[in-house]
């Protein structure tokens, strides 16, 4: 019996207040959406990356690889023939744009007939029409590619159609040889951005075909099972390869490659808890507040003979119900938020990292599990407290207010304490000596929890402080309403909390981009010393490895107007610590000057350097990651073998946050076979602008070579315009925390000020008039905004520190110059201003517009 | 339609085309395709089977064989081989018979855009711009290889079978000095003098074991072959002067030699097991472009070494009506090198016993072989009778005792089936519809 009165009492009690129940409901919503949202977004990519290396790896186990780009073709003939180990394939990839497709291709050359164990979908489903290759025209140089059934429809291609592809800017047709039709959604997916060739095709379209062969991306290879079988076939290959070759597990290279967005997702998922924190204040907020205003009756019903586990298990129960309600809307909406921020990562990670194609979001039941178990999880944390605080209510004991308000001010003291504990701890953690990117936000989330314990303290001091200076702009009014702010701090407490944790956040995020932004700006100003670049069209911005055409670098250094250059090679080599982006520079004049040293001296580095010696420089990420610094020696895998280089100097760098290691050219051409360049920067002679001498570059490039030529001011535009793309993903999930917290303050002011209801009507009653009390409620909830953000800027100075000299230079390695504009603080306090006074606007309406007596009457 | 069997070597090879095709392009291995794959073939055999030969050359008429030239590769011709069979004697009285066969395959006619010789890159097609590097992958000609050991005392075949393209240096063919291969596979004249004289051959292959492939019957097992071939008799030309006519039509003919008597010294190895071994191979030289009339069924083919010195070859082309075509024909070898040919009413074949195979095909298993002009009354026996290529396109090829009048030892041989796969039950033979 009294189980059911409890819920027909908590029933009534959340019809009666739909708006803060909503609230609440929609708050625990958002914070899941974006936890779901991100973490779908990232596990998409994932899969999407996944799917492409499986695609591409098959059915091999392992493969070889050279030191640098691709190997000779002629380590393929001598492992076949002479080593005769017939479980390999050639392989020959490389992403390529299709023209009309609007996304990019990978382009698989293979030797149909070492095809067969390795990848299966290649030919399909065995109907009759794919089987009909005309394997003559195929292998026989007349460049045809297959292409997947479903692809060549939605594309309106048909066997005997033509594709135009461009590869580093030069456009090279391919006609449609035949279909592959998937014989299952697997094989389908596998499919769907592929190109099959012949090997011989791929190699002209690509343009790495030889005398000897020409150069192939990879070998494939199926290893026999077992260790020793596999050492052993390993033993006899290696024989069989050219020095700087290596065997490797075929999996190997997705795991690097995965390596490289893991501190990238990682930091993702980390902001959009920061949404999922900020909601939970709401929750704790709104169930605190249902409880203080039921305390007359739970105290009534403690009388009735109901238990303290009973009362406690009726908030709790509360709070599942609005937990549940808010995760099943959170999850929804989380799977349409994560339809356009799949959009912003697979950009980001496009831009920064690799291609990827991801074209539907994968919703996986384990991501799903887990936001419902987040949202859950915190609700239940959240409400736990103000459940404990209902079940200690006094059997039949009518609680003053005031009494309970002076209790609340009890607990400011231990509150601050166990803050300044919680601070300490957070301390203690950046402290550590870890480089751990999860011990670095355990820290920053501790910061702000003990910044919310710490607020009831710094808002009855506050307070306390604008009494005077709120009397005099505003009078009695203006006291009432700083006084008001102390009194009912059980209530402002938190709301006031919850608002300067989230204007914190986005102090901290925006301090943060805006410094990063600043000292990549100021990178890009050193380090683009030439006037005009010239490199070939890539699909990935940031890692470029396309090569120029043969003698383009030397046509581009001919033109008139060029006072000097420079050339850039960029490769990914094999490196003790592990694969390592290799960039090979012939200095010019200027080189010197480009690179700013964290460590090394520069007067001893450069001649070595640039004298063709053992020598590199490595970048601050790389150093960072790999622990490779000043004085070490780095061996890197060549061409010539395994071979250690001194590394001269440490440089900043923020090109890569994987790091790169530089060589000159005249070392990488002792060490290496590769003669091809990645791109061309000109020095233009004195008096003709940049803008100038591009304009002569791109009419002198090579006809059929699509070349991106810049001016150094056109790649530092287009630079940060990346650098910005990147950053809208952090600017989305910032904007979706200030949403979440304004819908707390929100929640929090209203269900402060219907609380009120009586208190207002007194005051009416005492002879105050609507646009009185409107004001003293719009004055209120203004001061209570005002300290929230007074209080959010050290704390989100304190936040931007942790994740620039913490999170980032965990994430990435690199050293950022904090900037803090007075623009972002003025903002924020104005932010959290605002904020408080949309919030409180609506109740100062309905506070002004109350009948009083009736007011008194029911409250 | 009821479906026809394929004929003889030379459709054997258009189907090997066809089945290739379907290795390659629908990437089944060999362990997961099987029959059911080979049935898959039947769309791509009639797509690749219809035979055009436009453009090929064609053995329209017997023309003077040169050498070293016609050792090596024919590219005008879509189809080539170099078969190589014999019978080796092991120590303790062990007996092995090994095939060892190299196919060159055209995909496309020479001239049309194609290379010129089998290792020759193909300039591209398309008009790609002038800085595309050419590709020294492309080729119009391909190679299979196909090797079998059939080990007597324990019963067991072992066949393993390879592709490669003619190009890269993966798989080519040249006459001086004269070189076959495909990947770690080769048939190469060992004093490499490039006189025309191939002898001393050295053939060596390795398949199986940690060489990355399967094959049939032999599980894990490796089979090595490292052998030595001498000639001991000259070249025999077969058919007109080296024209061997196969079926109707001008053309429908190929350039045919033979190596009839090979003193065969080296090892064989079976797994662990390596045997010192010496025998008697023969060698078979064959070039073509198209195959045989639409009638024919299929071919039981005889390379005999008979004791005293004399060699017979014969190949009896089977109808669908079961009886033999005029197109059959044979040669019989002197000690001193004499060659008489044989027609079809030379010789009397008469199958004495059949074999059930596992996959239902039912092949002769014992023949009466006779040729009453040359005083020949032979039983022909296989050593043992599993002794069927589980390779891409099945087929029976295998070692055999010869037999003269009541029992008396008179020779060993090769002896090659085809045609005799049940197409109703998907069984034994890749089939063209």
């Amino acid at each position: 019996m009294p189980s059911r009165l409890l819920w027909k009492s908590s029933r009534r009690y959340l019809t009666r207040h739909p708006w803060l129940m909503g609230l609440s409901v929609l708050g625990v919503a958002l914070g899941v959406a974006v936890v779901v949202g991100i973490d779908l977004a990232n596990t998409s990519a994932d899969r999407a990356f996944q799917l492409s290396a499986q695609r591409l790896t098959g059915k091999a186990t392992h493969q070889v690889v050279g030191a640098g780009e691709g190997l000779p073709a002629s380590a393929y003939r001598r492992l076949r023939t002479e080593a005769g180990y017939r479980a390999s394939a050639p392989v020959v990839a490389e992403y390529v744009q299709v023209l009309g497709a609007g996304r990019p291709f990978q382009l698989l050359g293979v030797d149909p007939f070492a095809e067969g164990p390795f990848r299966p979908y290649v030919g399909g489903g065995g109907a009759g029409d794919s089987a009909g290759v005309d394997l003559g025209a195929f292998m026989g140089g007349e460049h045809t590619a297959l292409l997947a059934a479903p692809t060549a429809r939605a594309m309106g291609e048909a066997p005997g159609d033509t594709l135009t592809v461009t590869v580093d800017g030069a456009p090279r047709t391919l006609r449609v040889a035949g279909l592959i039709e998937p014989r299952d959604e697997r094989a389908r997916r596998a499919t769907r951005n592929l190109l099959v060739t012949d090997i011989s095709t791929a190699q002209e379209v690509l343009g790495m075909g030889g005398p000897q062969g020409g150069q192939l991306t990879r070998i494939d290879l199926i290893l026999p099972d077992g260790e020793q079988e596999e050492k052993r076939a390993k033993q006899r290959l290696q024989q069989a390869l050219p020095p700087g070759a290596q065997v490797r597990r075929s999996d190997a290279r997705t795991e690097t490659v995965e390596q490289m967005t893991r501190a990238f997702s990682l930091n993702l998922s980390a902001l959009s808890l920061l949404a999922l924190v900020v909601g939970l204040f709401l929750i704790y907020n709104t169930m605190t507040f249902s409880v203080v205003q039921r305390r007359p009756l739970l105290g009534r019903l403690r009388a009735l003979g109901v238990t303290r586990r009973e009362v406690f298990t009726l908030v709790l129960g509360e709070a599942v119900l609005v937990g549940a309600v808010g995760t099943a809307c959170g999850l929804a909406l989380g799977m349409g938020l994560a339809q356009g921020l799949v959009r912003l990562v697979t950009r980001a990670i496009n831009d920064l990292y690799f291609v990827v194609n991801v074209q539907e979001v994968a919703v996986s039941p384990w991501v799903l599990a887990k936001g419902a178990a987040l949202g859950m999880g915190a609700t239940l944390a959240a409400a736990f407290p103000p459940a404990r605080e209902a079940a200690r209510a006094k059997v039949s004991v009518v609680l003053q207010r005031s009494r309970a308000e002076s209790a609340a001010q009890k607990w400011v003291p231990r509150l601050a304490w166990a803050g300044g504990g919680v601070a300490v701890l957070a301390g203690a953690l950046l402290l550590a000596p870890s480089q751990s990117i999860w011990v670095g936000y355990a820290a920053l989330f501790c910061a702000l929890l003990a910044a919310a314990l710490l607020a009831p303290a710094l808002v009855v001091a506050i307070a306390r402080a604008l009494r005077p200076v709120m009397e005099k702009l505003f009078g009695v009014l203006g006291k009432m309403a700083a006084r008001g702010l102390r009194q009912s701090l059980s209530r402002t407490g938190v709301a006031i909390a919850a608002l300067m944790v989230a204007v914190a956040a986005t102090v901290g995020v925006g301090v943060m981009t805006k410094s990063f932004r600043q000292t990549v700006e100021s990178w890009l100003q050193y380090s683009l010393q030439s006037d005009v670049y010239v490199q070939p069209p890539s699909l990935v911005f940031r890692r470029s490895t396309a090569t120029l055409a043969p003698g383009t670098a030397d046509t581009l250094a001919g033109v008139k107007g060029v006072a000097g250059a420079h050339t850039v090679r960029r490769v990914e080599v094999a490196s003790s610590a592990g694969p390592t982006q290799l960039v090979a520079i012939a200095p010019g004049p200027e080189t010197r000057d480009t690179y700013r040293l964290k460590s090394g001296n520069a007067g001893a580095v450069w001649p070595r350097f640039r004298g063709g010696k053992k020598v590199v420089i490595v970048s601050e990420p790389y150093s960072y990651r790999t622990g490779v610094g000043v004085g070490d020696t780095l061996r890197l895998q060549t061409d010539r073998g395994r071979a250690g280089f001194h590394v001269g100097a440490v440089f900043f760098d923020y090109a890569s946050d994987r790091g790169v290691v530089t060589m000159s050219r005249a070392t990488y051409d002792r060490f290496y076979d590769d003669r091809r360049t990645s791109g061309v920067a000109l020095h233009a002679v004195e008096g003709l602008s940049a803008d100038s001498l591009a304009k002569r570059v791109r009419t002198a490039a090579p006809p059929g070579q699509k070349l991106v030529v810049q001016s150094s001011r056109g790649l530092r535009e287009a630079s940060l315009k990346i650098f910005d793309r990147t950053f809208a993903i952090t600017n989305v999930l910032r904007l979706l925390a200030v949403v979440v917290a304004f819908i707390g303050v929100l929640s929090a002011l209203m269900a402060l000020q219907l609380e009120r209801r009586r208190e207002l009507a007194v005051m009416r009653a005492g002879g105050m008039t609507p646009g009185q009390v409107g004001g003293y409620v719009t004055l209120q909830t203004g001061l209570m905004g005002l300290t929230a953000g007074l209080l959010a800027l050290p704390l989100g100075m304190a936040l931007a520190y942790v994740l620039i000299f913490v999170i980032n230079k965990r994430s990435f390695g690199w050293t950022l110059q904090l900037e803090a504009s007075p623009g972002i603080l003025l903002q924020a306090v104005f932010l959290a201003l605002v904020a408080a006074l949309l919030a409180g606007a609506y109740p100062a309406w309905k506070m002004a517009r109350e009948n009083p007596a009736e007011a008194m009457r029911e409250g | 339609m009821k479906s026809s069997p394929p004929l003889a070597r030379l459709p054997l090879l258009a189907l090997f085309t066809a089945a290739l095709l379907l290795v390659a392009t629908a990437g089944c291995d060999r362990s997961a395709s099987g029959p059911a794959a080979t049935n898959e073939s039947v769309a791509v055999a009639s797509a690749m089977g219809g035979g055009d030969t436009t453009g090929y050359a064609r053995a329209t008429q017997p023309r003077p064989l040169a050498f070293p030239e016609d050792h090596g590769p024919h590219p005008g011709f879509k189809t080539e081989w170099w078969y190589l069979t014999g019978n080796l004697d092991a120590p303790g009285g062990r007996h092995l018979g090994y095939q060892f066969t190299i196919f060159r395959v055209a995909t496309a006619p020479p001239d049309s855009g194609g290379s010129a010789g089998s290792n020759a890159p193909v300039q591209p097609a398309s008009a790609a711009s002038a800085d595309t590097s050419t590709s020294r992958w492309g080729t119009r000609q391909f190679y299979m290889a196909h090797l079998a050991v059939s080990d007597v005392e324990n019963e067991r075949h072992y066949d393993f079978e390879q592709f490669a393209r003619g190009a890269a240096g993966l798989a080519g063919a040249q006459a001086a000095p004269f070189r076959v291969w495909t990947s770690g596979w080769e048939l190469v004249e060992q004093d490499a003098t490039g006189d025309g004289d191939i002898f001393p051959l050295r053939v060596a292959a390795q398949a199986g074991g940690d060489s990355g492939e399967t094959g049939g019957g032999s599980g894990e097992k490796s089979v090595t072959l490292d052998l030595r071939l001498t000639a001991a008799k000259q070249k025999v030309l077969q058919g007109e002067r080296g024209l061997s006519q196969k079926g109707p039509g001008t053309g429908n003919a190929s350039y045919y030699y033979s190596f009839t008597r090979l003193p065969t010294e080296g090892r064989v190895a079976l797994g662990g097991d390596t045997l010192g071994v010496s025998g008697t191979s023969w060698m078979d030289r064959e070039w073509s472009t198209s195959a045989l009339g639409t009638e024919q069924e299929g071919w039981d083919w005889f390379a005999l070494q008979l004791e005293g010195g004399r060699e017979l070859m014969y190949y009896q082309l089977r109808k669908k009506s079961g009886a033999p075509s005029r197109f059959s024909e044979g040669v019989l070898v002197g000690p001193q090198g004499g060659v008489t040919r044989l027609s079809r009413e030379d010789v009397t074949l008469d199958v004495r016993e059949r074999w059930t195979s596992e996959s239902g095909a039912t092949y002769p298993a014992k023949w009466r072989l006779r040729v009453p002009s040359a005083n020949l009354d032979l039983t022909v026996t296989p050593y043992f009778e599993d002794q069927v290529m589980s390779t891409s396109v099945r087929y029976w090829e295998g070692a055999v005792r010869v037999e003269g009048p009541a029992g008396s030892a008179a020779g060993s041989g090769y002896v090659e089936l085809t045609g005799y796969g049940n197409a109703e039950s998907g069984g034994e033979e890749t089939v063209l519809p």
